[in-house]
């Protein structure tokens, strides 16, 4: 019971991780069409930035913001720079994102070193609670809740804002919300940068969960962010948190009872879902 | 118009057979053990860089896993020659074992996702591409894990000057295929799917079967790059299936320039050229050890300016000179 | 009366194929000027340039004594243009009322004021108000897509179609709308069904292969039975 408990716990956890990541992917992708293969170098850089400004400052909340601030900085450059130059070139825009994946990961060792870092909760994230001789670790439980809360904020911000009613019709006919006198490029900017702060929160929170933080997370994140994108159908963003929460608890049970398959195993269900239903299982617009 | 073409050709024919004549006598002149090893490996990886160009620059289709096939390739013989007597017959198997498997998971690759958009592709090879990494590191029994193994190889291929010449002689004949292939009535049909694959169906080819024999193709040959690097290394670890060499892939079709060919081997030359005077840079200073950086910048730049690479930037700047039809920048890297 | 739209010259491709190959128009103030002509004459093609989604690559259009030829499309509907594609351009995810929250520029007692103006005419509309816009039956959709373009102080509506797929009860609800809302606003539309054209019209220009060929007034037109054979198919 308790482990299944655990098992809950930390998939749900990773799921929301994976979920930070995967919704600017989801969201960029439908509104711009844009698959951003870099966004695993901006959840890597929410992680070293955020990190450092922890162990600098002493303080957990402003690495965190710090990492959010960087993922909105390098998301504006990535739209300003390295997408709009080749936007509506589907070819192009796929292999520059992968290029800047390249550089934003080279950047990494450059600046922080080619070694990984450690990182722990602060003081009052750390140890567990015990609850009915069962026990739940603190910092698990915090990003649960800040990924419930980013999950929240954004539906309410889709639903309720007029940038979000236009974002969410954006995704649906790009051209007619121009024609409605409406600057979707500002909106892209915007969904980008919104994405890439996600993405960088995503990061720092990693961080101390698992412990260290090395150059190479941003690409195997992003992978299971891919996988998660594919499920919920690509421009669904309530898709793809479902979907994010389904591989984060695959991938806990799995890595648990047969930990050689968890990708595996993940790669299956998407496989399945390009074969059965190539739009995601909670639609999308391919 | 016709004799103008031919004799360009031939005049491009003719420096072909100058340059692969130069290079056949080159190990017979100059002595220099670590050219003769510089120069296998841009062999090899040019044959890599061919396969990418065929479905980059030939068909328009992206894949972000190429170094799935190289790994299979280079997994497959190092395995037979490891557990088995090196000698011919198990090169045989291993090489019938490499294009039997990179045939059909490209084939399934193919099939899952090139009847979608392109980045479908570009994401599942990606994903299957770590999918096999993860593989190599745990199936411990078979391939060592991480620190991978050395194995001999049969005795033809001992000798260095000999081992250079085989990895000349199949890229050439890799070139000399795919020369074929893409000028074949099926290639044409894929550069058709390149520049407008509405239209290609619309004329009734079942676009979807010419992607995947595209895909096949690369697949297999990207498979054969794999044995030659595992052999002329005598080594295997599961670093043949990381990203990097996707990476170099990509990077060398991009800058030598899709859709030529010949791009491809000049961008496998500069970028092994590269790797290896960076390498002796680095000892200067350490900036030089992040060289990847470098190409990723000079990558990025490319594909914004020059999104014909070096050959194709050539090629449309002498025909303009020649005040005929450009090549026209979109055609080249449409989706 | 003074000329609200004007279009010299205008050639437009789409990928390489030219589409419009010189269509020069007037539009009038207060008047509803039709364009007809065959399937595949270029008048979808035309209303798109003029807002800029399928840019002209020469001549230009002059809009309020100003060339917009080269303005970006939402800076164009800003300056008071709204529009009605052919397929309606429903946000089909979201409900009426959302679809009109998108359109609505500004939010003030204006725009207010020709909400309510616009849902009376179109009651469906308030009927269906927190129903997704896919869900609505063609007819309502139509209505809602020209709520939209309404909605705004717009000058100028260019309407694609308007009657198509709809049964002939519903086209003539939409005809009665477009009647209506003539006595406020200047209308192009595109039109093949010639009743509803010469009902609502003033005056016509026939596009044919890219050219506008003709024009005239519709008083004209009706009784020219030559040219609604040429171009119109019309015995």
């Amino acid at each position: 019971m308790e482990l299944l408990f655990n098992l809950t716990l930390n998939g749900l956890a990773t799921g929301m991780l994976i979920f930070l990541l995967a919704a600017g992917l989801t969201l960029i992708f439908g509104l711009m069409d844009v698959l951003n293969f870099a966004h695993g170098g901006l959840f890597a850089w929410g992680a070293y930035s955020g990190i450092w400004i922890y162990s600098t400052t002493g303080s957990f909340i402003i690495g965190i913001l710090g990492a959010i601030l960087t993922g909105f900085l390098l998301g504006i450059i990535t739209e300003k720079w390295i997408i709009k130059p080749v936007y509506g070139n589907h070819v192009q825009q796929i292999l520059i994102t992968l290029g800047l994946m390249l550089v934003l990961s080279e950047m990494l060792k450059v600046i922080w070193g080619p070694n990984q870092l450690s990182a722990n909760p602060p003081d009052y994230l750390q140890g567990s609670w015990e609850i009915g001789g069962m026990i739940i670790i603190k910092y698990r439980v915090f990003i649960i809740f800040v990924g419930f809360l980013v999950f929240a904020g954004v539906q309410y911000l889709l639903k309720n804002t007029k940038i979000g009613l236009v974002v969410r019709a954006g995704v649906m006919n790009k051209e007619m919300v121009q024609a409605l006198g409406i600057n979707i490029k500002k909106v892209f900017m915007f969904v980008f940068m919104i994405g890439s702060g996600m993405a960088a929160l995503g990061g720092v929170l990693f961080g101390p969960y698992s412990g260290v933080i090395h150059a190479g997370m941003g690409m195997e994140f992003a992978i299971l962010a891919f996988i998660v994108v594919v499920i919920g159908g690509m421009g669904n963003f309530t898709g793809s948190v479902m979907a994010a929460i389904l591989v984060g608890l695959s991938g806990s049970f799995m890595a648990y009872y047969v930990p050689e398959l968890s990708l595996a195993v993940n790669m299956l269900l998407m496989a399945v879902v390009l074969i059965v239903k190539p739009q995601g299982l909670f639609g999308g617009k391919g | 118009m016709k004799s103008m073409k031919w004799i360009v050709n031939n005049r491009l024919n003719t420096i072909y057979i100058l340059i692969a004549a130069f290079l056949i006598l080159l190990p017979f002149v100059y002595e220099s053990r670590n050219m003769l090893i510089l120069l296998t490996q841009i062999f090899v990886f040019a044959i890599l860089a061919m396969s990418y160009d065929l479905l980059l620059g030939f068909t328009g289709i992206v894949s972000f896993g190429h170094a799935m096939f190289f790994g299979i390739g280079a997994y497959s013989i190092g395995i037979f020659m490891k557990r088995f007597e090196p000698t011919m017959l198990h090169f045989i198997y291993a090489v019938g074992a490499t294009i039997l498997i990179t045939a059909i998971v490209s084939f399934i690759v193919g099939l899952l996702t090139l009847r979608l958009k392109s980045h479908f592709y570009a994401m599942l090879t990606m994903a299957l591409a770590g999918l096999f990494l993860v593989l190599a590191e745990k199936w411990r029994t078979l391939t060592f894990g991480n620190d991978g193994f050395t194995f001999r190889v049969p005795e033809v291929f001992i000798d260095r000057t000999n081992f250079y010449l085989i990895c000349l002689a199949a890229m050439i004949a890799t070139f000399m295929i795919l020369k074929r292939f893409t000028n074949s009535p099926l290639g044409r049909v894929l550069q058709a799917i390149r520049e407008n694959e509405q239209r290609t169906e619309s004329l009734g080819y079942q676009v979807l079967h010419y992607k995947i024999a595209a895909s096949v193709v690369s697949g297999v040959l990207a498979g054969i790059a794999g044995i030659f690097y595992a052999m002329s290394l005598r080594y295997v670890n599961t670093s043949v299936f990381a990203m990097d060499i996707t990476l170099d892939a990509l990077l060398m079709t991009i800058i030598g320039g899709v859709g030529t060919l010949v791009g491809a081997i000049i961008g496998a030359g500069l970028i092994e050229f590269a790797h290896d005077g960076l390498t002796e840079l680095a000892k200067e200073h350490w900036i030089f050890e992040r060289w990847i950086i470098f190409f990723g910048i000079i990558y990025i730049l490319v594909v914004i300016f020059f999104p014909l690479g070096i050959v194709g930037t050539l090629k449309n700047f002498t025909w303009r000179r020649k005040k005929q039809h450009p090549v026209k920048k979109k055609e080249n890297l449409a989706g | 009366m003074s000329v609200l739209l004007k279009l010299n010259n205008i050639e437009t491709f789409i990928g390489q194929y030219h589409i419009l190959q010189g269509v020069s128009l007037e539009v009038k103030k207060g008047e509803v000027t039709v364009l007809l002509g065959r399937n595949g004459a270029g008048k979808t093609t035309t209303l798109r340039t003029i807002m800029a989604l399928n840019p002209a690559s020469k001549g230009s259009v002059v809009f309020r004594d100003q060339e917009i030829q080269n303005l970006p499309t939402y800076t164009i509907a800003q300056r008071g243009i709204g529009y009605v594609p052919e397929d309606q351009g429903i946000f089909a995810g979201l409900t009426v009322e959302e679809n009109m929250k998108v359109a609505m520029q500004k939010d003030n007692e204006e725009t207010h004021k020709r909400l309510d103006y616009i849902l009376n005419l179109f009651p469906d509309l308030k009927k269906f108000w927190k129903k997704p816009g896919g869900l609505l039956s063609g007819g309502q959709k139509q209505m809602l897509s020209i709520a939209r373009a309404y909605v705004n102080e717009n000058e100028l509506l260019l309407i694609d179609e308007p009657s198509k797929g709809l049964a002939p009860i519903v086209v003539e609800k939409v005809m009665e709308s477009i009647l209506q809302m003539k006595e406020q606003t200047t209308i192009v539309l595109v039109e093949q069904n010639f009743m509803m054209a010469s009902t609502i019209g003033d005056c016509f220009y026939i596009i044919d292969d890219g050219r506008t060929v003709s024009n005239g007034t519709m008083k004209q037109l009706k009784e020219d039975e030559e040219m609604k054979r040429k171009y119109l198919g019309i015995a």
